[in-house]
Order: C-alpha cells, then structure tokens, then sequence
C-alpha cells in the first residue's frame, strides 16, 4: 500500500511536462516486468533446450539424432506434414474462395465449422477419429474386416493433424479475399478468361502472401502438433512416433540429452517459422498499405 | 452491334431493381442510363454485360439473341466504377491480359500483342506508363487504363460503369470531351451509366432517363431537356418551379393564372402541378393586362451569366426561382423586397394522380 502511494507521490511530480508520456520510473518498471516475463518463459527455456541437447557434447548430440527411431519419427513427422499442409491448402484456398467470393445460404455455418478444430481440445479431437474408426468404433469392425488400420497407424496421424491444422489456411484467407471483392475477377471474365485463366492469373497473385502466412502457419502446427496425434498414434517406436511424441517417450525414459536433442529440432523449427512467418508478414503488409495507399488516392 | 433490351425485369429479393425496362442503342450510338442512385442503371448495364442474369426479358446484340450467352462470349468491354485493374500486373499486362487469355488459336503473337497494347496505351495517352503498377497511378490516369484495357479485346460494345465518379471535378470534365472524342473516332456503341445530368446531357448522343427500375424518358439531350415527359424529368434534368391548382373542363386555375388545357377537356375539378424552368418565368413590376402571379423579391444571386432571383409568392408563400439574362436584371434594376408579377412564358401541366413521389431532395443543377 505504502509503494503504491509512493509511487503515485512519484508520478504526480512535475518532473515529466508532457501530459501523455508515463514518468520515466513506470516506464522502466514496465519494460523490465515485459522483459523478465519474455526471458523467463520464452528465452531462458529456449536456451535450455539447446543447453541440454548439447550436454553431452555434439557427437552425443549428432548420434541422438542419428538413431533409427529418431530418424523414423522426423521421416514422419515430415510425411504427415507432406499431407496434411497441401490437403488443408486446397481446402482453404477453395473454402475462403466460396466463402468470399460468393452468396449461398449456410455460409456462416460454414464459416463456424471452420472454426470447430480451434474450440475443441486437441485430444477431444483425436478421440473422435478413435470414435470413428477405433476397434470398437463405429467404422472399426468393417476397417477390420477389410485388414484397414487407421487408428494406431500412419492414416490416422494424418488424419487428427489435418483436423487439426484445418482452419490456418481459410480463417488467414477469408478476411484477406472479402476485402479484395470480386470486381477484378468480374474483369477477368468480361475480357473472355475462364475460371481456372481467372483463378491463376488474378486471385491467387492478389492472395499469395496471405497465402503463404497461413501456409507457414499450418505446417508449424502440423509439425509440432501434439495431443491429437498421442490419442490415436499409439506410440509405436519407429513407426508411429512423430517428433513430439519420440521426446515424450525419451524423456519418460530418463534420456534427457537425446529428448532434448530431438526437442532441439522442433524449436528449431519454431525459429525458422517465426522468421519466415515475420518476413512473410512484412511483405503481406507492404501489400496492404500498398493497397490502402492505393484506396486512398482512389478516394481522393 | 447495336443493343436491344426487352422487357426486363430483376429484383433482388423483395427490392425490384427493374420493372419491364424496354430500349434500343443503335449501332454507334452513345447512350446515357441516367437515374438517381437506386433506379437501377447499374444492374441493366450489368445486364446487358452479362455479370446478372435478367429474372425475365432479352437482350439482343446485332438482333440475335445474346440472353444466355456467357459474359465471356458476349464481346463487350465493360469498364468498372472503381476500375477494377488487377493490382498485381504492370499497366501493360493489364492491357494485354484479355489478349493473352485467348485460346492458343486465336491468341496474337508475342509481338503482335506488343503492338497493340503500344497503340492502345498511346490513344489513352498512356504510353510512358506501361511499366507502372496500378496503385502508382491517379484515379484518371487508372480510369484511361481501365478504358484501354476493354479496347483491347476489340469489343463490339463498350459498357461504361459511372466511368468518372470516382474523379475530381476538373479531371472528370476533361476525361468526358475525351470519351466523347474517343467514341467519334471509333464509333463503337457505347453505353455508360451516371447519376450525373450534365455529364449525360454534355456527352451522349441520347439519354435514357430512369427512375425506380422504369424508364421515364428516352432522347436526345435535347428532347429530354426542352420536353420533359414527366414530372420527375422536369425535376430531375435542372430546376423547376411548381404552381399547383385545379382543371376544370378544359381549363387549368394555378392560383390567379389561368389558361388552356385543351387535352384535359373533360376534367372535374382535379388537382394539377405546372411545371416551369425558371428561365421560362416573366417577371414584370407591374400588373400588364394578363393574369399574373403576385410575389415578392426575397433573394438575388448576382452570380454568373445570369441573375437568379428568389421569389415568395404573395398566396401561396411557394419559393419560385426565376433566372433572367444579366441585361434584362440591370434594366429592370429589382430590389430585395419588392412587390412583382410574374407569368410563367412556357408551362406544362400534370395532372396530380400521375405525379411520382418525387420531388424532395433530387439533385438539381
């Protein structure tokens, strides 16, 4: 109580004259609660991860890296990647498409459906897939029946990550195509191109950074993705581990070095992302205020 | 090719955009749609490009019948409201995209597309533009590229979407002599929609006024301004003062005027408007044997070529606006608060039922 009042003593003095800025001890004081925030829980665990990777020294490191299970969890990790990021592409691409370039009825049930994969728990996620296609679920007997494994099995990874990552793409889009309308590609009809000459050549230029980002996004997601793909993968060494889940089980094991060698990759991963995704973002808005400038001089 | 529409009807939902619209445009012709916002201009234009399907009615290119045809088929240019250019290409490859679209047999070559887009650009006054982005250009300059890149299809009709709305004052009147030059040189048929009376009636060789999804007028600029057909015409085309009254049996009593109305002969009583430019209105100081409305000078605007008197009629307490020559105001030298005659030199009559539910807040020029 007494330092708040003190405080407030301090920031009452006329010391500051500009009527709009904090005085300069709570400008301080909040810089450093953001800084020691960010450091503790962002910059001192990324540290850590490479800190204990590289414990051992690098061999250790490079042949933690070098087991085959380790090597068949990054191959699948990139396989369901491989999938998932192009099948929710196309599916964005087209959803956002329909979405804002056209009327129907259902269309904001359809843009809530979109959204199921981000409300919905990861795991909850991966139950369903259980649900559906599990021993005892509702398609089970008949996938058994036809030797199909999809739970517990790669099928059903791709499955719960494509779920999953479903709305990067068109949630990145929809915005970014209602306000582009659809006038340029009226034009594009009237001077006698066809859908796909109108597709090609107009829309996806106009769309291909926002594209990109929701692209970037996606396959970060698919990559590090979790909880879903734990429920219905089974965790089947050198088969159905992906990298998230190959750490758990190291590091259930005790071998801290090599979970955090593998983790190493995935916060790698994390890096490459947030620079692509800055540098991705910055053309997209350059894009923008072009646009807006453009808007603007059109206006005046 | 010339344009025929027939019978036309679109609504959109519970709002009737166009109710049974019926015209033609000759080959060559340049035609102004005119209406207030909400007539429904743009969707006929939009109509007859093909971008919205008529609920019912044709439209017919060169006397076939062009209603079902694709918009990709139809060989009309059509220049948007707000240019519509595709943000991402270069001048030139706006220009050139509806060549380079073209089925492989029927695409130009490389060089021949160079040429083209060159000419197309140089007539628009655009040359040493080509390799800009749309967004580095002015709205004017944006509108000619606009114009070069449906020029480039060699269409047989050229649609224009409120081609200058979105200009300056200044820049809008130069681009409408230039359109209106451009169409003598190449006499496509053209059709151009505005809300704008003065741009229709400087630039097209007829005007098709509309209002409410109907056709009031059809005309040279002329005809339509002379010979208003209908009370929102008169209204809608420049200022237009009102004297109400009745007819009886052939004659029309619009407060201490009377005259002929030959062709209401057989009226009972019923109430009428007659509509009046406000250059059509006498005004003397003095009662001169014919029967003349009494008011009183409440404004003079000074202002330009001619003197715009405001006047307060004496019974009714109406505005009337009279205009009178520069010459005639300095001869007659009137004074705020004088007490006038006025009589209208050319009238027509409406018969009241027949009056839209125009008037309130139309533009006037």
């Amino acid at each position: 109580m007494a330092g708040s009042i003190a405080l407030q003593r301090l920031s009452a003095l006329p010391a500051q004259p500009r009527a709009t800025t904090e005085p300069v001890l709570v400008r301080w004081i909040l810089l450093g609660i953001t800084l020691a925030f960010l450091g503790m829980f962002l910059c001192v665990p990324l540290v850590a991860v490479f800190a204990q990777a590289l414990q051992k020294g690098i061999t250790a490191y490079l042949s933690a890296l070098h087991e085959p299970d380790a090597l068949a969890a990054i191959r699948l990790t990139l396989l369901t990647a491989a999938i998932a990021v192009p099948l929710n592409l196309t599916f964005g691409v087209a959803a956002a498409w329909a979405i804002a370039k056209f009327e129907f009825i259902g269309k904001s049930f359809l843009i809530t459906l979109i959204d199921v994969p981000f409300a919905v728990s990861p795991v909850i996620s991966g139950l369903i897939f259980v649900l559906l296609f599990g021993l005892r679920g509702w398609l089970g007997p008949w996938l058994y029946e036809h030797d199909l494994k999809i739970i517990f099995a790669v099928p059903g990874i791709v499955l719960a990550t494509t779920f999953v990552t479903f709305p990067f793409v068109a949630r990145e889009l929809i915005p970014l195509m209602q306000e582009q309308g659809t006038e340029e590609e009226q034009a594009a009809l009237v001077l006698g191109a066809n859908g796909w000459q109108t597709f090609f050549r107009v829309t996806l230029p106009n769309i291909k950074w926002g594209l990109l980002y929701g692209v970037i996004l996606c396959n970060a997601r698919a990559m590090g993705e979790f909880g879903a793909v734990s429920v219905v993968s089974g965790h089947i060494r050198g088969q159905t581990n992906t990298l998230p889940l190959y750490v758990e089980i190291l590091y259930n094991e005790y071998s801290f070095a090599a979970a955090f060698a593998v983790a190493s990759l995935l916060a790698l991963l994390a890096l490459v992302t947030l620079i692509a995704k800055s540098v991705v973002g910055w053309k997209s808005q350059q894009q923008l205020l072009a646009d807006e400038r453009a808007a603007v001089k059109e206006s005046a | 090719m010339s344009i025929e529409v027939q019978n036309v009807r679109k609504t959109f939902g519970d709002f009737t955009a166009l109710r049974d619209v019926s015209f033609q445009v000759p080959t060559g012709e340049l035609v102004a749609l005119l209406g207030p916002s909400g007539s429904g201009k743009t969707t006929l234009l939009r109509i007859i490009a093909g971008l919205e399907a008529a609920d019912q009615g044709a439209i017919l290119f060169h006397g076939d019948d062009a209603t079902d045809r694709s918009v990709r088929d139809r060989q009309v240019g059509f220049v948007f409201q707000h240019y519509a250019l595709f943000r991402h290409m270069p001048v030139f490859e706006n220009v050139a995209f509806g060549l380079r679209v073209r089925p492989k047999a029927l695409r130009p070559s490389e060089r021949d597309i160079h040429a083209r887009v060159h000419a197309l650009l140089k007539l628009v006054q655009l040359d040493w533009l080509a390799d800009r982005y749309p967004s580095q250009l002015s709205g004017g300059q944006r509108q000619r590229v606009a114009l070069a890149r449906a020029l480039a299809v060699q269409p047989q009709v050229l649609l224009l979407d409120e081609p200058f709305g979105a200009l300056d004052a200044k820049v809008r009147k130069e681009l409408r002599r230039w359109l209106r030059r451009l169409h003598d040189e190449m006499h496509i048929t053209s059709v151009f929609v505005t809300h704008d009376q003065e741009e229709a009636l400087e630039v097209a060789d007829r005007v098709v006024i509309m209002n409410e999804g109907g056709v009031e007028q059809i005309g040279t600029p002329e005809e339509v301004y002379e010979h208003p057909a209908t009370p929102f015409v008169y209204h809608f085309l420049g200022n237009v003062n009102l004297f109400h009254g009745r007819i009886h049996e052939g004659w029309a009593r619009l407060g201490d005027i009377e005259l002929e109305a030959p062709e209401h002969a057989d009226a009972q009583n019923i109430p009428a408007v007659g509509y009046a430019r406000p250059h059509d209105i006498e005004v003397t100081r003095y009662r001169n044997g014919t029967a003349a409305i009494e008011a009183v000078v409440s404004y003079i605007h000074p202002i330009g070529p001619l003197v715009r008197l405001e006047l307060t009629g004496c019974d009714s307490g109406d505005l009337i606006e009279v205009a009178l020559s520069k010459d005639r105001y300095q001869e007659m030298n009137f004074q705020e608060g004088e007490r006038v005659f006025i009589t209208p030199r050319k009238l027509r009559l409406f018969v009241q039922e027949s009056q839209p539910a125009a008037g309130e807040g139309l533009p006037k020029s």
